[in-house]
């Protein structure tokens, strides 16, 4: 009975229903939107530095990551690769190798560090070869060919078609040298390690360090951001008996992670208020409406209608109207982030961050951009519409009824 | 009065020898040890064989050089054996070094940065190899005595002057009692731990001289690593040509 | 125009309920707005202060060549007389110079690769808080030539304490001489960045001239600016004045690109923002706005009977709409003022994030600056009149008749 009450008293009231909804629907979709936006920006940031530069999961040796060692060296990549390719969250990964040495061009020379890879593989997983600045990639797997860091072609005056040397001391202990031609030069966005980076087809690395068939490092992209870390528990499981460690980005690039929570932190307040600003939008209408009828209320009281019943009937319109707004506001948010995460915001001034380029900002689709708003439409509308009407429920009708 | 002359004389004798008995002679008695120690191994030139047995928990291997030296300033060595290695050469000058490697035919100057680097998988880096390495210049010391001392030995403690770049707390040494040859060093860090142990055995005679023909250095805080060098034949202040210390000579042969 | 004024103000406060919760709506809305701007410029401020304080500095000055190559011989041109020039600049706070280059230290446990500052400890502590983070020992308070400074993580891999030797291995500017020399460590350092913990040492700038062989000369001038905008602002002719002669003046944005990234989002976050006031204002206004119209339907029918002509009436909601907007924002200065003003006091803290060790202020403070305080208020009023012209129109073309009739 109530409901029908409320639902006629809502439909007889066009222009105040209108505008209490357009204002709880227009909070909805603000709200949805700027976090759904925010989220997905952050989110994209952090997708793109960890994914193009160290991948979002790492498999090594026991401690490799603490204390490197030539000799920590995952023995059974295939194995691993088994249970990579069997995990649908996993995007896609690469293997890495990796020594220091002494690498000289003509009279120049110095410290490098040797990264074996597998050149499908990664540029697969890290997109190495979009990084590729002058020259290009590797022939094949086993070519003696080299790419080397920017910083470093600089070092040691260096270009394409040049020919390096390199000395390091093999996992047999006899001393490894050889000579390679530098096929290119790559840009990774970190000068530092540019400035010592010294790539071999894997195969040619496992052939000069004498280190046949094993890899010091798996690096995995996942699908999205958010299975990183329930993959990593995977994995995790997976390789328990073995003596590898799985280790995720947050804990490998705990520098990047951090700076990353610190903004994080700020993103919080700003969506704390937002929802503030959203609920006193809803206030400020639903107040309107249900003091106006406060006198309604009075003559309602003064035929008799119970005090309790009162409250419920203006509570019932009042969410009644929040949940139309909401899911109006749904519908509609969603359709404004799902335009947004494919298309995103472009930027008139692109930035940098860790060597990637952003220049649209995209929006993702996530559960807490349609909650959030939800609950803060829900709760302040109800809020807001209790305290008159229980006024109202217990003033005197008298009273009420005057009430201007 | 006569016998208070005596015994007064008697008296400054005893003093004047007891002196001479305590103070200085030790010292110099040290000095004299560690003065040997340095010279042992060097002379105006030197041309050796010598065998470096390298034992790491990953592998082992044994090098087989040919070295060369001028006084302290220059050396020049030149792997015979293993195969792999064979030809490849390190040069010396002052401060400077170099190697040589055949498969790719380069001549690389090791920078500054990598002379605290291990010379060639060893225990003994590019460093060692370079510095003027003078017990008697940069350390002070005095004799000593160790737990389980062997008979017929003599202990020395060094203890390295203030400024000298040296990161050892002291050193301990051991020598032979009637030839000064010696038997170990022992290097401490600043904290009494053992670090480093080196070991001479087998005194043999190389023409004038006799020498322990082996020298086993010992990481005493890594497991089961050691280098061992042993003398196979060795010639002390023979005729050098300079030609020897020179890049040139780096891809001869 | 008064009369209107007149009236427009009388008439919001007819309807005194519905004026107060409408103006005390969108007066928070303005409020939240200049607390965020002020937040979002404290976190700034706050990230950049992380950044730069614990060893970068606002800006620096090298030598051209010197970034790309890090050769020891690219020293600045002329030091003695830039320093000088520094001393008197009213913008610049502190000025520490440094020199750097890359060496091998040794103990006798263990070896590392490490980045070799010298620097002059006075002026150093001006700039940069690598002696705030020193947990053991101190910052060179003793003066010994032979004192160093090392990370925590390097000590940790030398296996080395406070007072024991290491000895530091370097190449000499030019020549490229070995350079070696024994070191006390007098301090040991954390800064909670493994980078810097395990690869960064400190000795006095003069035994690290000596040891390059480069007697007064340096490779890098920090600076630190009396105000952070200062380093901010591209168009300074600080830049300029110092870049010439071989040498180079770059800004913390130049020198961390990646963070000047980070901060021209959180610009775009700040326009967001405004513009979801905006919208709440237009669903605060103009809900306000035509209740106040269907009410008054009758009266504004009446006064068009009597003559006022349908510009008129426009003209009197417009003004509505500044009054309203008008009370908004006083209310809205006023909660903003003093709830910034609390924070600015107080600070908000974050839940203890370690970044760059003791550095990072865990505190916020927002920060007040007077344009939010003009600026915003007046777009909100331009804005509100803007959206009453909705209102204002429909009122304005209604026929008499129709509004006569439509009253309740």
């Amino acid at each position: 009975m109530i409901m029908r009450m409320a639902f006629r008293n809502i439909f007889r009231q066009k222009r105040r229903t209108l505008l209490t909804v357009l204002s709880m629907f227009g909070g909805m979709v603000m709200a949805v939107v700027f976090i759904g936006w925010a989220d997905g920006s952050y989110n994209n940031i952090i997708d793109n530095f960890t994914r193009y530069n160290f991948g979002h999961i790492q498999i090594h040796k026991e401690d490799y990551l603490d204390r490197p060692s030539l000799y920590k060296t995952i023995d059974d990549y295939s194995s691993i690769e088994k249970i990579l390719r069997n995990n649908p969250h996993i995007d896609s990964w690469a293997p890495r190798l990796y020594s220091v040495g002494l690498v000289s061009v003509r009279e120049k020379s110095s410290g490098a560090r040797i990264i074996g890879i597998d050149t499908e593989k990664e540029n697969q997983t890290t997109a190495f070869n979009k990084k590729i600045t002058a020259g290009k990639g590797f022939s094949d797997e086993s070519a003696y060919e080299v790419i080397i860091g920017k910083g470093l072609a600089k070092i040691l005056g260096a270009g394409v078609d040049d020919s390096i040397v390199i000395v390091s001391q093999a996992a047999d202990g006899s001393i490894a040298n050889d000579r390679y031609t530098i096929v290119g030069i790559v840009d990774t966005g970190n000068e530092i390690a540019d400035r010592s980076s010294f790539y071999l087809p894997l195969e040619s690395a496992q052939e000069l360090l004498v280190l046949y068939g094993r890899v010091h490092e798996v690096a995995i992209t996942a699908k999205n951001l958010h299975n990183v870390l329930p993959v990593t528990n995977q994995l995790q499981d997976s390789l328990a008996d073995s003596k590898l460690t799985v280790a995720s980005w947050q804990e490998f690039a705990s520098s990047f992670y951090m700076a990353m929570k610190a903004d994080m932190e700020g993103l919080w307040i700003s969506i704390f208020i937002i929802v503030l600003i959203v609920s006193v939008g809803v206030f400020n209408t639903v107040l309107m409406s249900v003091l106006e009828r406060v006198r309604e209320y009075g003559v309602l009281k003064a035929v008799g209608t119970k005090p309790g019943q009162i409250i419920k009937l203006v509570l019932a319109e009042v969410n009644i109207m929040a949940f139309f707004s909401i899911l109006l506001g749904i519908i509609v948010g969603y359709i404004f982030n799902y335009l947004l995460s494919t298309h995103g915001i472009t930027l008139a001034e692109g930035f940098s961050y860790g060597g990637m380029e952003f220049k649209v900002m995209k929006a993702e689709i996530n559960a807490r951009s349609f909650y959030i708003p939800a609950l803060t439409v829900l709760l302040s509308s109800f809020i807001i519409g209790l305290f008159p009407s229980l006024k109202a429920a217990h003033t005197d009708p008298a009273k009420s009824m005057r009430f201007h | 009065m006569k016998r208070a002359l005596i015994t007064m004389s008697y008296f400054i004798f005893l003093c004047f020898s007891l002196m001479l008995a305590t103070g200085e002679p030790d010292e110099t008695q040290a000095q004299r040890i560690v003065k040997k120690i340095d010279e042992l191994y060097r002379s105006t030139s030197s041309k050796a064989l010598m065998e470096m047995e390298i034992i790491t928990p990953h592998w082992q291997r044994t090098l087989e050089i040919r070295a060369w030296s001028e006084g302290m300033e220059k050396t020049f060595m030149r792997i015979l054996e293993p195969k792999k290695e064979r030809g490849m050469a390190t040069l010396r000058i002052g401060n400077e070094m170099w190697n040589y490697l055949p498969k790719t035919n380069k001549v690389i100057k090791i920078p500054p940065s990598m002379m605290m680097g291990s010379w060639m998988g060893s225990d003994f880096t590019n460093d060692d190899l370079v510095k003027e390495f003078t017990f008697f210049n940069d350390y002070d010391f005095e004799m000593t005595t160790v737990n389980q001392a062997q008979t017929g030995a003599l202990y020395v403690k060094c203890i390295p002057k203030e400024n000298v770049p040296v990161v050892w707390g002291y050193v301990l040494l051991a020598v032979r009692a009637d030839d000064y040859l010696p038997l170990w060093e022992k290097f401490y860090d600043e904290e009494g731990e053992l670090v480093r142990e080196m070991l001479f055995k087998e005194i043999k005679r190389f023409g004038q001289r006799a020498i322990p023909s082996v020298m086993e250095l010992i990481p005493r805080q890594k497991q089961g690593q050691k280098t061992i060098i042993r003398y196979l034949e060795a010639q002390f202040d023979i005729a050098l040509s300079q030609d020897i210390f020179s890049l040139r000579n780096l891809r001869a042969e | 125009m008064w009369l209107y004024i007149k009236l427009a103000w009388r008439n919001i406060f007819r309807n005194k309920r519905r004026t107060v919760i409408a103006s005390t709506a969108i007066g928070i809305a303005l409020a939240c707005l200049l607390f965020f701007d002020s937040f979002i410029i404290g976190l700034e401020h706050n990230m950049i202060a992380s950044a730069t304080s614990s060893f970068l500095g606002h800006a620096q000055i090298h030598r051209q060549e010197f970034r790309h190559t890090q050769e020891p011989a690219y020293t600045i041109n002329n030091p003695d007389q830039i320093m000088q020039s520094l001393k008197q600049e009213t913008i610049v706070e502190a000025y520490t110079p440094r020199t750097l280059s890359i060496g091998m230290i040794t103990s006798a446990a263990n070896l590392n690769s490490v980045l070799i500052v010298g620097v002059d400890p006075q002026a150093e502590k001006a700039v940069s808080k690598v002696d705030d983070a020193v947990r053991k020992g101190d910052f060179f308070k003793g003066q010994k030539p032979q004192d160093i400074v090392i990370g925590s993580e390097l000590a940790e891999i030398l296996e080395v304490s406070l007072g024991e030797r290491v000895v530091l291995t370097l190449a000499q500017a030019e020549s490229g001489d070995l350079s070696q020399d024994m070191f006390r460590v007098s301090g040991i350092y954390h800064f909670g960045v493994r980078e810097m913990d395990s690869g960064m040492v400190f000795i006095h700038i003069k035994k690290a001239q000596d040891m390059l062989n480069i007697s007064g000369q340096v490779h890098e001038i920090a600076i630190k600016f009396k105000s952070l905008q200062y380093a901010s602002d591209d168009n300074l002719a600080f830049w300029s004045k110092y870049s010439h002669n071989g040498n180079e003046a770059l800004s913390w944005g130049e020198l961390l690109p990646d963070l000047k990234g980070v901060f021209e989002m959180t610009g775009v976050f700040r326009s967001v923002m405004s513009l979801l006031l905006m919208f709440v204002v237009i669903f605060g206004i103009v809900n306000t706005l035509f209740m106040s119209l269907y009410e008054r339907m009758f009266e504004l029918g009446v006064l068009r009977a009597v003559g006022t002509r349908p510009w008129g009436v426009m003209k009197l909601m417009i003004c509505e709409s500044g009054a309203l907007a008008v009370l908004s924002i006083a209310v809205g200065l006023f909660l903003g003022l003093i709830i910034t003003g609390l924070f600015t006091i107080t600070g908000i803290d974050y839940r203890g994030i370690e970044f760059a060790g003791s550095v990072i202020q865990e505190v916020v403070f927002p920060v007040m600056k007077p344009f939010q305080f003009i600026i915003y208020p007046i777009g909100l009023l331009l804005f509100m009149v803007l959206v009453g012209l909705y209102p204002a129109v429909v009122a304005a073309r209604m026929s008499i008749a129709d509004a006569i009739r439509k009253s309740l």
